[in-house]
């Protein structure tokens, strides 16, 4: 058996060659029929390129899910301005776990993907912000962007175009806020990595004012395909409002955790029971978070026919996000986990927006002090307040971020919470 | 430790390393394709990924001498502007010195052009620079969600246990740094451990000993 976990119910459009080294080098890439893409592209010319990602439907996999080609098509037609493309690899959204495995297992699929966006958008420079702890994954990319150049496939005249593509890695330094695209921007240009407010966006005013498209690693590196197979192609998986395969990054009491790749569509409880082997002996399944730490918690009952597609998540009531499922059984500790959350925003809070910067951190004390038995239930009130002026105030959305965790899991887990309050009891271990 | 029996995870070090698969630590960690990689850098483009995290820091070495000024240069024509420049050039001084004091930052501004104000405002705001020394190893657990709902408080627990340490701070004989970590993005490898500039999966209390001991004799 190769790592990593696979399943028969897979559709391994990006992720085929995760545990193959050998997918690694340029070579091995050519061999596994990498960039055929890029030239294809450079024949089709850019309006069509967009044309194609626009009827794939392709929808930004770094959380929002807003869709890829009418995002390129916001760039200026008349390139009087550098435009920039930056590749989103600054991954610390708790639960998520898919863009370092694509970096290190199929770096050149994600090096074609940013090629083919830099030459739509126009951007002769692109950088690839690397999060700051993926030393191991940055020296496989390098290695890989190396050799790209080595081959001419970058540079001045990228694969006998006659375009320039450049592609640089930048390295951040640790603060999960410089994932945020105009945070982004900030710490590119040597800046504290704070928000910016929108408008403008930054197609029209990006990095260091100029147009600029910020794009998730896994986003980039489904273009490729999409290039080479055109937009019907990739309809062909998931549902009409979310088409094509999504990295699922399954995580917490599963037999199985890991990195799988799915049509958008699919039964949550499938992929729970079946492809990850289902729960532990004994055990039932308490909730889950179906798109990483920002969004809603659901109970088990909401997961039942909970259908993992940006409308089906909706539907249930929380949000696809980055598909970073997080499974929690019975022996789930619900008011010491959404206190561990609430820490991670209050630290990771940038603190220009006091309804963020004070509101993640009176949450994490009031939780604190309900964890550790010395809560009322007023608290609950006070924390529902909290959060509900958390919403929708803010510059960024990482205050609404803290909240969902909090309102949600009062919601549904009020009982837990009261046993906590009332006699101090813990429900579970973990 | 809380309940995590049951999930098939146990050998300390890498994801995957579970007992189940067939890759070595080198083909995962892409260690046999990324090989050496010279001081001054190799291409501009990926001249400021080096392993700043690597265990033999000099507080006194000279900054962007010989091939690191090489490496400089290359990292520098690579952005419009000097202050775009900032965070690799911060990394690269880390990489040398082992953490930024106050002369370090304003050797930065210079070099940059920048107020040593401004160069302190912004390497305080990112958790990566050591503001301080730091021990030989620095070992960070990741206590997030994921890791967590596995057993990461105990694997936290662990290490202060076997280096005697408290949270923060540095062993005696200047080795070990164990501090808590927010969420590395490996999350389907709980617990997740970073050493240095190395990823540590899967790892458990009973792991711990052996990956102190292995520090120790052959670093990283
Ligand atoms: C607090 C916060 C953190 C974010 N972190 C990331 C991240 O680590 N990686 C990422 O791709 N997008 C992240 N995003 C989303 C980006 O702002 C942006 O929407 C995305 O990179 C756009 O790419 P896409 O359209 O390809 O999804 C984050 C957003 C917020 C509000
Ligand atoms: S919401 Fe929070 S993280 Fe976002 S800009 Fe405001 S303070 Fe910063
Ligand atoms: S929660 Fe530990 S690595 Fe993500």
């Amino acid at each position: 058996m190769a790592y990593p976990y696979t399943h028969p119910k897979e559709v391994r459009l990006l992720s085929r060659y995760f545990g193959d080294p050998g997918a690694r080098s340029l070579e091995g890439w050519k061999a596994r029929g990498g960039y055929q893409a890029l030239p294809k592209a450079f024949e089709m010319g850019r309006d069509r390129v967009i044309e194609e990602v626009k009827a794939s439907g392709l929808r930004g996999r770094g959380g929002a899910g807003f869709p890829t080609g009418v995002k390129w098509s916001f760039m200026p037609k008349e390139r009087t301005r550098p435009h920039y493309l930056l590749c989103n690899a600054d991954e610390s959204e708790p639960g998520t776990f898919k863009d370092r495995e694509l970096l290190r297992w199929t770096p050149h699929q994600v090096i074609e993907g940013i090629a083919i966006a830099a030459y739509a958008i126009q951007a002769e420079q692109s950088y690839i912000y690397c999060r700051g702890e993926f030393f191991e994954t940055t020296q496989v990319l390098a290695r890989a962007l190396e050799e790209a150049y080595e081959a001419g496939i970058l540079g001045e005249n990228a694969m006998g175009s006659g375009i320039r593509i450049d592609i640089t890695i930048h390295v951040g330094a640790g603060a999960y806020i410089c994932g945020e695209e105009t945070g982004l921007m900030n710490s590119l240009e040597g800046r504290r990595g704070q928000p910016r407010v929108k408008p403008p966006f930054p197609a029209q005013a990006g990095y260091r004012g100029m147009p600029t498209t910020v794009n998730n690693v896994e986003t980039l590196a489904s273009v490729p395909y999409i290039t080479l197979h055109g937009g019907e192609a990739y309809r062909a998986y998931g549902t009409d409002q979310s088409p094509g395969t999504k990295l699922f990054c399954v995580s917490g009491h599963v037999r199985k955790p890991g990195n799988y790749e799915l049509p958008l569509g699919f039964p949550l409880m499938e992929l729970i029971e079946d492809v990850c082997g289902g729960l532990r002996e004994g055990r039932r399944l308490k909730a889950v978070i179906p798109g990483g730490s920002s969004v809603p918690i659901l109970s088990a009952e909401e997961c039942w026919d909970c259908l993992l597609s940006y409308e089906g998540v909706a539907k249930a009531g929380s949000q696809l996000g980055c598909a970073s499922v997080i499974v929690m059984d019975d022996t789930t500790d619900i008011v010491k986990q959404v206190r561990r959350m609430v820490g991670f925003y209050a630290h990771e809070s940038c603190g220009q927006c006091t309804p963020c910067r004070e509101g993640s951190a009176w949450m994490e004390k009031i939780l604190r002090r309900i964890e550790e038995g010395r809560g009322t239930e007023e608290d609950l009130d006070t924390l529902m307040e909290v959060a509900g002026q958390m919403e929708g105030t803010t510059i960024c959305v990482l205050s609404d971020s803290a909240a969902a965790p909090v309102k949600s899991s009062i919601m549904k887990f009020r009982d837990e919470y009261l046993a906590r309050i009332r006699t101090g009891e813990r429900v579970g271990a973990a | 430790m809380s309940d995590s029996s049951g999930i098939p995870f146990n050998n300390p070090g890498w994801a995957g390393n579970t007992g189940e698969f067939q890759l070595t630590e080198a083909q995962v960690r892409g260690d046999d394709y990324v090989g050496e990689r010279p001081k001054e850098g190799t291409h501009p483009a990926t001249a400021a990924t080096y392993p700043y995290m690597l265990a033999d820091k000099d507080p006194s070495a000279p900054l962007f001498e010989g091939p690191y000024r090489e490496r400089w240069d290359k990292i520098r024509s690579r952005y419009p502007d000097a202050r775009s420049a900032l965070l690799p050039t911060l990394g690269l001084a880390q990489e040398l010195r082992g953490y930024l004091s106050p002369e370090t930052m304003e050797e930065v501004a210079r070099l940059l052009d920048l107020s040593p104000a401004y160069v302190r405002g912004v390497a305080t705001f990112y958790t990566m620079y050591n503001k301080r020394p730091v021990g030989r190893f620095l070992i960070q657990v990741c206590t997030n969600i994921s890791c967590n709902l596995c057993g990461a408080d105990e694997v936290l627990q662990a290490f202060l246990n076997n280096t005697g340490t408290e949270l923060g701070e540095t062993s005696e004989d200047g080795l070990f740094t164990v501090v808590e970590a927010e969420c590395l993005a490996a999350c389907g490898f709980p617990t997740c451990v970073q050493i240095n500039s190395r990823y540590y999966e899967n790892v458990t209390p009973k792991d711990v000993p052996a990956i102190l001991e292995r520090l120790k004799t052959q670093g990283e």
